[in-house]
C-alpha cells in the first residue's frame, strides 16, 4: 500500500470557498437573518447525526483499553486546554484577542472521530481501540467541551453572550439533538451507518452553511481589516507548535506506558486531534454570531496542519509496518535465473551454466511445493 | 534362507560356523545379479566370522546374532572404508575411521558385516537408480525397480543374499523398498536407533533402519540395534486407517488389505497432508543442499547430474522458507499427536503401487504419470514428517508382486506395532513370500 502525503483537503478547498464567498458577497440583513436560521437547524441537524451515528456498543466494546482512553482524553481534555490557554495568552498580545480565544477554543474541542480512525487504520494501529476511543471522546465532548468554555472563556466575560442564553443555544443545539439522535439510534442508526456516503454531504453542507454564515456576520463586522496575513502566520505557528508539543508529549507518554505499537498509534491520532466537524457547530452555538468567524479561523487552519501531519505520521508508520512484512514474508525460491543467479551468490555458490536448466527445473518443483507447504494451495 | 535367528542358534549351537556361513554368503554376494552389492567385504566378514567362531570355541556367549551375515547401505561408516554415500567421486575421499555405531553394536551381537550395498546417490531418491553403480534391480521381477533410497539393503534381502540389512529412511527410503521387495523394514521413532558414523541428507528426519525377511529378525535387530527389547504390547492394540490422500493413490489390493485388517476402525482423516509432504521436500532439499554446499562447490561434476542439480535447487532455497516450514511442523506434530491419541495404530500403504517397470520409471498420481524417483514417497513422507515409528510390513501375496503397508505407531508405543505385525502375520495378511529363484544357499 503506498501513502502519498495528501494534497490540500477537498473540503478545506471548500471551507475557504465559504469564507471567499463571504468575505465578497456577505448575506446581510435579512438574508443574515434566514442564513442565521438555516445555520442554527443546520448545527441541531449536524449534532443529532452526531448523536446517532455514535456507537455506544462500539465505546463499550472497546472500553477494556480504559488506561488508553484515560490517555487520550487526557491528551483532548488536559493537555491541550493547558497548551491553549498559554498559545492563547501568548498570542492574544499580538494578534486580534478573538483569535486568540478562537486557538484556546480549538484547544477544547473534542477529538475527530472519522479521521482518527481512518489514519489508526492506515498506521496499522489497533482500529477497534480507535474506534472506542474517539467515539468516547466525542460522547464526553458534548458536555465537556462547552463546560470548558464556559470556565475558560466566557468567565472571562469575553463571549458577548450572557450565560443563560449560552446555556439555552448549548441545550437546545447541542444537547437535545444529540441526545435525540443517539438515543434514537436503535431506530435509525443502522440506517444512518448504511448510509454514511449520503449523509457525508449533509454533515459538510451543514458546516458550510455555518462557515457562511459565520464569515458574512464576520464579514459585516471588517474581519478582513482585523486579520492580516501576520495573524494568520502567528495562528500557523501557534497551531504547529501545540500540535509539535502534543505529539512529542504523545511519543514520550506512550512510551513511558509501555503502550504496543497498534495502541500507541491510537493514543497518537486520538490524542492530538481536533474536530473540525464538531468545532464548527458548536462555535455556532457557543458564540455570538459576529465572533464565530473568528473564533473559527484558527480551527480551520489547525485541521488542514494536523491533517498534513498525521497522513505523514499515518504513512511513515505503514512503511515501517510493509517493511516489517516484507521481511515476514517467506520468498519463494528464485524464479528466474537472475534471481537464481544472485541467490548463488549470497550463499557463495556457483552455478555452473551446464547445470542451470536442471536446477532451475528443480526450482519449480520446489516452487510448488514452497507454495503448497506456505498453505497457498493444495487441499 | 535361513532366518537371522536360525544362523545365530545354529552358530551358537556349534552346528554350523561363522566362518563357512560367511564364506557363502561372501559367494552370494559376489554373484549377485540385481545391481544391488557395491562391495564385498571378504576380509573383514571372514575376520568377524572367525572371531565369533573364536569366541564360541572359548565357550563365550557370541551375541544374539552370532554368524548372521549381512549388508549396509553405502552410507554407513565401515573402518577402513570410504563412506561413497553412493557418489563414486566420494571413493577418492578418506576411509572412515571407524565403524558407524549400528555396524558397532552388530558386531558387538555376532553379526558378520559382508557388503555394503547400493542407494540413490546421497539418499536422494525413492528408486535406486544411480548414476555410477547403476540400477538396482527388483528381485522379484529384475526389470522393475528396487525402490530407494535403500534400494540395495532391500534387494539383497530380498533376493535371500543375507536375512538383515541396514538401511536409512529420511523420507520413506526403507519403507519405500521394503515394500516394492516384499520385506519388513523399520523406521524408528526419532533417536531410538543410532545415527551415528551414517553420512546425513537431510538432518531432520535421518533414520536408519533395518530390513528383513522375518518378522522375529527384524525384532531381534531392532533389538540390538536400539540395546533393549520391544516388548510387544499385551493388549490389542486400537487402530484407525488413514483416509483422505492416503486411499487416493494406492493399489485397490493395500485399500482391500486395510480394510480387512480392521473393518470397523475409524477412517481417520489427517489434516494438511499434502502440505505436510511438501514442507517434508522443502526441509529435505534445504538441509540435503546446505549439506552438500561446500562439496559442490569444490567439484560440482564429481556428483550424478540428476542429484547435482537437486541439491543445488535446495541450498539456493531461502532461509525463511526452510524456518517456516521448520515452524509448520512443529505445529503439525503437535496437531498430529492430539488427533490420534486414542489409537495405537494407523494404518496407510507403503509406496502406493508395485515396483515400477526401469524402462518406464514413472508412476501415476491423480491419473498423472510422474517420476517413480521423486514421488514413489508420496504416502511416506508426510508420515515421516511427524517424526512417529513405522513398521513397514509386506501383504501377504504369493505369485504377485509385492506391496506393502504402513504400520505407524506412537511415540513409545512400539510394543503396538510388533504385536500387531504378528497378529498380521498369523492371520495370513502379511508375510514375506520369496521370489522364484531367490538364493536359497546351501544352509538350508
Amino acid at each position: 500500500m503506498r501513502i502519498t502525503i495528501p494534497k490540500v483537503d477537498p473540503f478545506l478547498l471548500w471551507l475557504v470557498g465559504c469564507v471567499v464567498a463571504a468575505s465578497v458577497l456577505p448575506a446581510r440583513g435579512a438574508v443574515l437573518t434566514a442564513f442565521d436560521t438555516a445555520a442554527d437547524a443546520a448545527i441541531v441537524l449536524l449534532f443529532f447525526l452526531h448523536g446517532a451515528k455514535l456507537s455506544r456498543e462500539a465505546v463499550l466494546a472497546g472500553i477494556g483499553h480504559w488506561r488508553l482512553h484515560l490517555m487520550a482524553l487526557a491528551f483532548t481534555y488536559i493537555l491541550f486546554p493547558a497548551l491553549g490557554l498559554a498559545a492563547a495568552a501568548l498570542t492574544g498580545r499580538v494578534i486580534d484577542p478573538s483569535l486568540a480565544v478562537g486557538l484556546l477554543f480549538l484547544a477544547l474541542l473534542p477529538s475527530t472521530v472519522q479521521s482518527s480512525i481512518a489514519f489508526t487504520a492506515m498506521a496499522g494501529g489497533n482500529v477497534a481501540a480507535a474506534v472506542c476511543s474517539a467515539s468516547l471522546s466525542n460522547l464526553l465532548g458534548i458536555v465537556l467541551t462547552p463546560l470548558l468554555v464556559a470556565v475558560f472563556i466566557h468567565s472571562g466575560g469575553n463571549a458577548g453572550m450572557d450565560e443563560w442564553a449560552s446555556v439555552q443555544k448549548i441545550g437546545t443545539q447541542l444537547l437535545l439533538p444529540f441526545l435525540a439522535g443517539h438515543l434514537l439510534r436503535p431506530l435509525i442508526g443502522s440506517w444512518i451507518d448504511g448510509h454514511k456516503k449520503l449523509l457525508q454531504p449533509v454533515d459538510r453542507s451543514s458546516v458550510l452553511l455555518v462557515v457562511y454564515s459565520a464569515f458574512s456576520a464576520a464579514v459585516v463586522n471588517g474581519v478582513w481589516q482585523r486579520v492580516g496575513p501576520f495573524d494568520l502566520g502567528v495562528l500557523l505557528l501557534a497551531s504547529a507548535v501545540m500540535l509539535a508539543i502534543v505529539i512529542a508529549v504523545n511519543g514520550v507518554a506512550a512510551r513511558a506506558a509501555g503502550l504496543k505499537r497498534e495502541d500507541a498509534i491510537v493514543l497518537l491520532f486520538c490524542g492530538s486531534k481536533k474536530s473540525l466537524v464538531s468545532g464548527v457547530p458548536m462555535a455556532g452555538a457557543l458564540f455570538a454570531p459576529a465572533q464565530v468567524g473568528m473564533v473559527i479561523l484558527p480551527l480551520m487552519i489547525f485541521h488542514q496542519l494536523q491533517l498534513f501531519v498525521c497522513a505523514w505520521l499515518a504513512g511513515r508508520w505503514r512503511r515501517e509496518l510493509d517493511a516489517a512484512a516484507v521481511a515476514d514474508s517467506v520468498p519463494l525460491p528464485p524464479q528466474d535465473e537472475a534471481a537464481m543467479l544472485a541467490r548463488a551468490g549470497e550463499i557463495d555458490l556457483p552455478v555452473p551454466e551446464e547445470c542451470r536448466p536442471g536446477v532451475q527445473a528443480n526450482l519449480a518443483l520446489l516452487t510448488q511445493h514452497a507454495r503448497i507447504a506456505l498453505g497457498e494451495g493444495g487441499a | 534362507m535361513r532366518t537371522a535367528t536360525a544362523i545365530a542358534a545354529a552358530v551358537r549351537s556349534g552346528d554350523i560356523s561363522a566362518a563357512s556361513v560367511a564364506a557363502r554368503t561372501l559367494d552370494a554376494l559376489r554373484a549377485d545379479r540385481h545391481v544391488a552389492v557395491t562391495r564385498v567385504l571378504a576380509e573383514r566378514a571372514m575376520a568377524e566370522a572367525s572371531a565369533v567362531d573364536a569366541r564360541i570355541a572359548r565357550g563365550e556367549d557370541a551375541g544374539p546374532l552370532a554368524g548372521v551375515p549381512y549388508a549396509v547401505k553405502d552410507l554407513f561408516d565401515v573402518e577402513g572404508l570410504p563412506t561413497t554415500a553412493g557418489s563414486a567421486a566420494r571413493t577418492k575421499g578418506p576411509a572412515a575411521a571407524a565403524d558407524a555405531e549400528a555396524v558397532r553394536r552388530l558386531q558387538a551381537a555376532g553379526a558378520v558385516l559382508c557388503a555394503t550395498v547400493n542407494m540413490d546417490a546421497f539418499a536422494y531418491g525413492f528408486a535406486t537408480v544411480n548414476a555410477d553403480y547403476g540400477t538396482t534391480r527388483n528381485p522379484h521381477d529384475p526389470a522393475r525397480l528396487a525402490g530407494g533410497s535403500s534400494g540395495g539393503s532391500a534387494a539383497v534381502v530380498a533376493a535371500g543374499l543375507v536375512p538383515l540389512a541396514l538401511g536409512s529412511d529420511t523420507n520413506g527410503s526403507v519403507r519405500v523398498p521394503a515394500s516394492l521387495c516384499g520385506l519388513y523394514g523399520l523406521r524408528p521413532a526419532r533417536g531410538d536407533l543410532p545415527v551415528a558414523g551414517t553420512f546425513p541428507f537431510a538432518e531432520s528426519f535421518d533414520e536408519i533402519g533395518p530390513f528383513a525377511a522375518d518378522l522375529g529378525d527384524l525384532a531381534l535387530v531392532w533389538e540390538v540395534l536400539r540395546g533393549g527389547a520391544v516388548q510387544p504390547r499385551a493388549v490389542a492394540p486400537r487402530i484407525a486407517r488413514l483416509g483422505g490422500r492416503f486411499r487416493e493413490n494406492a493399489d485397490t489390493a493395500q485399500l482391500a488389505a486395510i480394510d480387512a485388517i480392521a473393518p470397523d476402525a475409524p477412517l481417520l482423516v489427517l489434516p494438511d497432508v499434502p502440505r505436510a509432504r511438501s514442507a517434508a521436500f522443502v526441509i529435505t532439499a534445504y538441509e540435503g543442499g546446505h549439506l552438500h554446499r561446500e562439496a559442490l562447490k569444490a567439484d560440482p561434476f564429481g556428483y550424478d547430474p540428476a542429484v547435482r542439480d537437486r541439491l543445488i535447487a535446495g541450498a539456493l532455497l531461502p532461509d525463511a522458507l526452510y524456518e517456516r516450514a521448520l515452524a509448520f511442523r512443529a505445529d503439525y506434530v503437535a496437531r498430529i499427536e492430539a488427533l490420534r491419541a486414542d489409537y495405537d495404530v494407523l494404518l496407510a500403504p507403503s509406496a502406493p503401487c508395485v515396483a515400477p517397470l526401469i524402462a518406464d520409471p514413472t508412476i501415476l498420481i491423480d491419473g498423472e504419470p510422474v517420476p517413480a524417483r521423486a514421488n514413489l514417497g508420496i504416502h511416506t513422507q508426510s508420515i515421516t514428517f511427524t517424526g512417529l515409528p513405522v513398521l513397514a510390513v509386506p501383504l501377504k501375496r504369493p505369485g504377485a508382486l509385492p506391496l506393502g503397508l504402513q504400520l505407524i505407531g506412537k511415540r513409545g508405543g512400539k510394543g503396538a506395532l510388533l504385536r500387531l505385525a504378528h497378529e498380521l502375520e498369523e492371520r495370513g495378511v502379511t508375510g514375506v513370500t520369496m521370489p522364484a529363484g531367490a538364493y536359497a544357499g546351501e544352509m538350508t
